[in-house]
């Protein structure tokens, strides 16, 4: 994909699109969305880290491995990484273009995946194997 | 690609001071921004005293105090001098404004004056809007309809005609836009606060048929997108709208669209 030359021609052309447009309504939707949940979510996230605060790991597993408290927080986790992708995504848009920024785009996703896979598997474990 | 900073050759330098007018007892300082890029020189701040016992209260008037009486070479651009035209839009003391509105005794210290900020500059304190009006000519602003031109004219009911109140007033002079700091980073591409104002404005004109149309235009991540409620161009519009409300509503427009989709 090659970067967009812009005149006053294109500028003024209603349409003309600069990025993935069907996508940019869900996007919006999706950043708002979780940006809420994460809101309600970050209130339960402080509870658990000043409850486990000082705790030694069998502590941790006992209340990490509570399936209503595990569960949640790896719903969380999801949700933030969901977040933490709009928001790079963002950014990348407005540093890069074209190539450079399908590259980092792709790595931004590929960061967030690992990120997600990594929190929610080592959570899951807590919750069903200790 | 990325520039954090100004290019030195654009780096403004103290420039001169004029002399004081002879026996005025009351002066005023202005600081103003002059730049003609055609000279192979810096921008420089030159600095001016105006007679206020010679002169209108407004900051403009000081302005033309100075081109007539001091340096006629000092380039702006003016016309209607009450606030209609949105001609004399200008970066006041680090607030985009009318000078034409701007009272010399609504701030204290000398009065800085620069061209809208994060435009080329065409001389002194006037920017180059050509992208400004173009990014108002992409919304498309007049009314577009499919049905048969009634043999009258398009009728709207009194509180149909009461939503374009707060959006018709707009007078382009370009101090939201270009106060935003989203437009300065995407100026090109990002639609800006005063053309998605007007883009709103069409979009809930009752007699406008092309709505989805309108919408299909501006989703775009760029076009309309960018803005992140940051609200600076409701902070400094100088007609008292609200530009960054507008913005909202579309969006709000685009995820009902979605949603019911």
């Amino acid at each position: 994909m090659k970067e967009q030359i812009i005149t006053r021609d294109v500028v003024a052309n209603p349409k003309t699109k600069y990025g993935n447009a069907k996508a940019s309504t869900r996007h919006f939707i999706t950043q708002r969305l979780t940006g809420a949940i994460n809101v309600l979510f970050i209130l339960f996230l402080v509870f658990i880290v000043a409850k486990l605060a000082g705790a030694d790991r069998a502590d941790m597993v006992a209340t990490i491995g509570n399936g209503w408290i595990g569960l949640p927080l790896a719903l969380l986790l999801v949700i933030v990484t969901i977040h933490m992708r709009n928001g790079m995504r963002d950014t990348l848009e407005d540093y890069f273009a074209g190539r450079a920024y399908s590259t980092y785009m792709t790595l931004n996703t590929l960061f967030c995946v690992v990120i997600a896979v990594a929190g929610v598997a080592a959570i899951l474990k807590l919750v069903f194997w200790g | 690609m990325v520039e954090l900073m100004l290019p030195k050759a654009d780096r403004p330098t103290k420039g001169k001071t004029w002399p004081k007018p002879a026996g005025a007892k009351r002066l005023r300082e202005y600081h103003i921004y002059r730049h003609d890029p055609e000279q192979n020189a810096n921008p420089r701040i030159d600095t001016y005293f105006v007679d206020l016992d010679d002169c209108g209260p407004m900051i403009l008037d000081g302005l033309l105090w100075i081109k007539n009486k001091v340096d006629a070479t000092l380039t702006l651009r003016r016309s209607c001098r009450e606030g209609i035209c949105g001609s004399c839009s200008m970066n006041i003391n680090g607030l985009n404004t009318l000078a034409c509105t701007k009272g010399m005794d609504d701030s204290k210290g000398p009065i800085k004056i620069y061209p809208l900020p994060h435009m080329p500059v065409v001389k002194d304190l006037v920017p180059d809007l050509t992208l400004f009006y173009a990014q108002h000519r992409a919304i498309e602003p007049w009314l577009k309809t499919t049905s048969p031109t009634p043999t009258k004219e398009w009728t709207q009911s009194v509180p149909e005609r009461a939503k374009l109140d707060g959006l018709y007033e707009c007078i382009l002079c370009a101090c939201c836009s270009t106060s935003c700091p989203s437009y300065w980073w995407n100026g090109e591409k990002y639609l800006g606060p005063a053309a998605l104002l007007q883009a709103y404005r069409w979009l809930i004109d009752s007699r406008d048929e092309s709505t989805q149309e309108r919408l299909d235009d501006l989703e775009d991540p760029f076009k309309l997108y960018r803005c992140h409620t940051i609200m600076n161009c409701a902070k400094v519009c100088p007609k008292g709208l609200n530009p960054a409300k507008a913005i909202a509503e579309i969006k709000k427009m685009m995820v009902e669209r979605k949603v019911a989709a």
